[in-house]
Formats: structure tokens, sequence, C-alpha cells
């Protein structure tokens, strides 16, 4: 039996020898045997230190408050994919996979605060014009300022001003939660000034708010949040699987199911005459000239 | 929309009747193809509408509720993810102690060098994608070999139900599960730890703090029974200490199996990280495949397209013995699949206890 990994890589993160494993210098084994956290062993990982105990509560509380988050775009995603019945970590990988622009956009969060605090660092800005230049470039030019709004939890989300807080309990208060809290009054006073209703900050604004104080990039934030999601969307996944329908569609049920045929609304071109072959080409010209088609492209 | 009215139907029907389609009209077909209805179904106003139903969580407004607690109050009150895991697949909330075994847990299980998930990770990373599709490849990565934590668990628990019910010893099932199952990558015993005492000091950690349980128990049974089985060393390893803990944790198979490829999965994102730091990307058509590493047909000409019925071969077998003798000749086709057995079935309830491998 060959050991050998299917990839040969130079890395810092870790090796493996018959003998032990090691991640950024310290065994595996080691560090949990010495009572060190999961927590702290995102920071080695991530991060290559050991994270002071504020850091890792901080970091504790993150990721406990957004693992579990009920029926959103990843959760649908893995029991959608589950009412096919594959192996169970397909629901989890596709689950993890929604994560992007829009659902729990934590590394774009990242990148827009750094963006514009180097901005700021090279024209001599404070944090505070910085927020309020982010705020009017972004709303100036339509774009939704990252971090703030949910569509669900409409007034404010449950998790993000106590991530704010929880920040600032344990004076983990640095530049970012200035700039976030910078960034929050700005676009309030501006949604007001133009009579817009009010739009709070959500977990992405504040949960990587304080995941870049602790030192983590915008993409190890991102892979934080997104991955410690996976853990509740696998648990919606099997309880579908254990306790649920397979398809999604049985008209056994007492309730009509999640992709039973009447839950499908077709709002597509009207039913018509398949072209036979000898008609194909006239058939195609015409329905080219006619333009028809263009209303539907997508 | 609902079904489309009679009068359209009828028209489209009997235009279709009289242009004729293929063989849609075949006698043969169970069903008059032109008295089928168009559009959609309409709305079942018999039963109670589609709701998303779940025993794990709800969300409304304003706050967020697994298994009954509020997560913004579960974290205020200084519990964190190792908790929130035994309340959505366990419904509770676990004793300190299981909290530190998890943690221990879920430390080592966090890096694993460059093996399968940070592979494929690194893999996809090099097309430029987001960090998620890689964290959500290597969770893929996760099977009924490596990180078989599933078919570990639900093995152990047809074994013990088999003890229970023949009223074996702990010892004689055991001897049977290894007798089974004595080369299957899921056992949990293989020479992989023979150096490394991370498995043991893992299930050493489980006894100390009072969470071993009958599946350490039994995995000891079983460590044993393979060790007279085999005429290697062998030895726990880190599959069958990680899975056996999780199980006298209270997680099913399943629950393990998943906690613990997303576990990997964060090890995996700085894997993506470090590949798009070093590396960079990669275009379509970059990479290379050396001819040296190729063992399929020599390099031969295409035949002309008007002499295609010389060269072509039928696939259709017309007797049970010519069918016999193609599926054997194409077992040496290397990646046409013939020589890959599986039996795919509805992994709901439990899985990883079905054959696939090669014939």
């Amino acid at each position: 039996m060959s050991r050998e990994p299917t990839l040969k890589r130079k890395t810092a993160l870790s090796y493996k020898t018959e003998e032990k494993t090691v991640m950024r210098g310290y065994s595996l084994s080691d560090l949990a045997e010495e009572g060190y956290s999961f927590y702290d062993a995102m920071f080695v990982l991530f991060q290559d230190r050991i994270p002071t105990e504020k850091e890792e509560k901080m970091l504790k509380y993150e990721m406990g408050v957004f693992l579990e988050h009920s029926m959103s775009p990843s959760a649908v995603g893995a029991i959608g994919v589950s009412a096919g019945r594959p192996n169970l970590p397909v629901c989890v990988a596709a689950a993890v996979s929604t994560f992007g622009g829009v659902h729990g956009p934590g590394a774009a969060h990242g990148y827009m605060l750094n963006k514009y605090l180097e901005k700021g660092f090279k024209e001599g800005k404070t944090v505070d014009e910085m927020a309020k230049k982010l705020v009017d470039d972004y709303m100036d030019a339509g774009r939704p300022v990252m971090g703030m709004g949910q569509p669900q939890h409409i007034d404010s989300d449950p998790r993000a001003e106590p991530i704010h807080l929880k920040q600032e309990e344990l004076e983990l208060e640095g530049v970012y939660l200035e700039f976030q809290r910078a960034l929050e009054k700005y676009f309030h006073a501006r949604r007001k000034e133009e009579g817009r209703s009010y739009v709070g900050v959500n977990v992405v604004g504040s949960g990587n708010t304080a995941l870049m104080e602790i030192g983590f990039s915008p993409n190890a934030g991102w892979c934080i949040g997104s991955v410690v999601r996976g853990f509740s969307c696998a648990a919606h996944a099997l309880f579908n699987m254990k306790k649920g329908r397979a398809w999604g569609a049985s008209r056994n049920e007492p309730m009509v199911q999640m992709i039973d045929l009447s839950m499908i609304k077709y709002v597509g071109p009207e039913d018509r005459i398949v072209p036979k072959q000898e008609e194909r080409q006239e058939y195609a010209k015409k329905q080219k000239e006619e333009g028809e088609y263009k209303k539907w492209v997508i | 929309m609902g079904y489309l009215d009679k009068n359209r139907t009828d028209a489209l029907n009997r235009e279709k009747r009289e242009r004729g389609i293929g063989n849609l009209d075949s006698p043969k077909n169970p069903f008059d193809y032109y008295e089928r209805e168009y559009g959609t179904v309409p709305q079942d106003e018999s039963r109670a509408p589609f709701r998303w139903v779940s025993e794990v969580s709800y969300k409304n407004v304003h706050r967020i509720v697994a298994r009954g607690y509020d997560t913004t109050e579960l974290m205020e009150e200084g519990y964190g993810v190792i908790e929130v895991l035994f309340v959505d697949y366990q419904a509770r909330i676990p004793t300190v102690e299981e909290e530190k075994m998890l943690n221990y847990v879920m430390i080592m299980t966090l890096e694993d060098g460059l093996s399968s998930p940070a592979a494929i990770s690194r893999i996809v990373a090099r097309s430029k994608t987001f960090l998620t599709q890689a964290c959500g490849a290597a969770i893929m990565a996760f099977g009924h070999a490596y990180g078989a934590y599933s078919a570990f668990g639900n093995r152990m628990d047809g074994y013990l139900k088999k003890m229970e019910e023949e009223d074996l010893s702990l010892e004689e099932a055991a001897r049977q599960l290894v007798a089974d199952n004595l080369h299957d990558e899921a056992l949990g015993v293989s020479n992989l730890m023979l150096k490394d005492p991370a498995a043991q000091r893992m299930v050493a950690r489980a006894e100390k703090l009072g969470v071993a349980g009958k599946y350490i128990e039994f995995q000891k049974e079983v460590v044993k029974a393979a060790q007279k089985a085999s005429e290697e060393p062998v030895d726990l390893d880190m599959l069958g200490a990680t899975a056996a803990v999780m199980l006298d944790l209270g997680f099913t198979p399943e629950a393990t199996w998943s906690i613990l490829a997303v576990t990997r999965s964060f090890g995996t994102g700085a894997h993506y990280i470090e590949e798009v730091e070093r590396d960079g990307f990669l275009r379509l058509g970059e990479q290379l495949s050396p001819k040296e590493d190729y063992d399929g047909p020599e390099d031969r000409p295409v035949p002309p397209l008007k002499d295609r019925e010389q060269f072509a071969r039928s696939a259709v077998c017309k007797s049970p013995a010519e069918w016999k003798e193609r599926f054997e000749r194409m077992k040496e086709v290397r990646g046409s699949g013939f020589s890959i057995v599986e039996e795919i079935e509805d992994p709901s309830k439990k899985s990883g206890t079905k054959k696939v491998g090669r014939l």
C-alpha cells in the first residue's frame, strides 16, 4: 500500500508522518491533550498562532451563533439535494457551496473593509471619513453595502448586534469595529435622509467584523462562517433523509410536498408544435427574424 | 396556470395526430399520446400547503431556535459550536466531559496533511473558484473508505444487534465482525497507526473523561480479533478511535460522518488559500498529460467517415454468452466501468454497508 499523497505540494500548513500529524509545528494530538479548544486550533490553522483567551471566546461565540439558521439557502440546498438520496456528504457539500455573493458573503464584506481601510491609510483619512466614503460610493452606485440587511430578519438580525456587544464586552474593539460601527451610522443616516426604511446590520456585517478583528483574512473568515453552517445543514438533510420522503413529491403525504407537480408555475412560451426536420430550416429562420424568442433568452 | 383549456388542448392534439410524431403513436405504447393534457397540475387544495417541516430548528424575524433553544441565548450563556452540535443532532446540552471529548475529536480531525479532501480543495482552487466551492468539494471526499464513519458505525450497530439477538459474547461478536470484514477499509483497525499513538491517546482520553462506552469496548475487542486474524501487525487506527468515541458520545453514524467531514473542511479552506497564494490559477488546456503515463491503445488513424461500417463494432449482444464474452473483454478497457460493481441503494436510514468496489 502506497501512502504517497495524491497531490505533491510544498505546504506550510501541516505534515503527516507515520508517527504524528503536525499543524503549523504543533502536534495535533498534543494540542488536544493540552486542553486547547477547537477554536484555538482555528487560529493555529489560519493564523499560525495561539490566540488570547478573549479572542478564543469571541470566535466561539461567532461560530456558535452562526452554526444554525433554520431555512436559509444553505439548508434548503442540503434538503433539496437530499431528495434524491445521494450520500450525505453530497448534501452538505451543496449546502456549503451555496455561500456566494449574497448568502453569507463574508469574504466580500472583508475585502470591502480592507479596500477602504487601505485607501484611507494612503490618503491620510480617518476611519470615520472612510466609512462615510464607502457608504456614499456604494449607495451612489446602487450597490448593496455588504453586511447590511437580511431578507428574513427584516428589522434586525437577532445575532448581529449581540456579536458587536460581545466584541465590546471582550474589549476586542479595533479598527474593524470602529469602521463597521461608523459604516452603520452613515448607512442608517443616508437611508433616513432618503426616506427609506430601516435596514439593520446582518450577521456578516457584525460577525465578519469580529473575525477580521481577531486576525482572520477575508477568505479565512468566510471559510469559518460557511463551513460551520455545514454542521446544521447536515442535520437538516439527515432529518429529511431519516424522517421525510425521498423525492419530496409523494401524493400520499397529508401535506403537499416540496416538488409536488402542483408547485410548478410555468410562465414561459405556450405549448407549440415541434417542426418536422423538413420544416426546420424555414421555421428556424422565421423564428430568428420575428425575434419573439429574445424575450425568453436568459 | 393549471391545465390548458379543452378546446386548445383538443386542437393541439388533433394537429399532432394528423402530423404524426415519430414513434409516439405506436400501438406498443400503453397510452394514446394524442389524448394527453397540456399545462401544469392545478394547485392541490385538498391537502395542506407545502411547508418546510423541521424538528431541528425554526426562525422568525427576531430569533433563531434550535431544538427549543434560542441560539443567541445559547451563546450569551457561554455555549459554543460543540454544544450546538449536541443540540442539533441530539436535542440536548452535553456534559462538560462530553464537550471536552468532542472538542478533542474535532481538533484531531481538523487537519490531515495532503489527504484527499485537501487535494480536492487545492485542485478546485486552481480553477479560480470561490473558496466555498473548494470547501464543498472537499466534503465530497468522504466516502466508505476515506472517512468511512457511517460504514463503520452502521456495521458496529449491526453486530451489536446480532450479539443481542444471538446471545453472543462481545468477543464472539467481534470475532465474527472481523471474519466478515478483515480487509474492509472501514474496519477501524489497520497498519496505519503502528507508530503514531494518537488513536490510542484519544481512546485513553475518552476513558479518563468517563465518556467511553459500549462502542469503545466493542472496538477494543475488534482490535484484538483483528490482531489474531491478520498476518501483518495491525492496531486501532484513527477511523476506529474517532468513530467509536463519537458513537459513545451519542452521535449516529451519519451524524458522525457529517460532523467530521465538515470539521475537516475548515482545514481544506486553509489549503485552498495556500494553493492560491503559492501557485495561482490554471487555464483550460494548460496542463499536459505526459505520454509516458499513457497505457491505452497505440496512436492510430481515424477511419474516414464513409468507411465507418468497416471499422465499427456493435455492442449489441444477441445471446447471454455473447454478452458475457463482451463483458469480460470490456473489463480490460480501463475507464469503461465494467470492472466495478456497486449496489446503489437509498442511504436514508443508514449508509455504508452496501457493496461498492472492484470486481
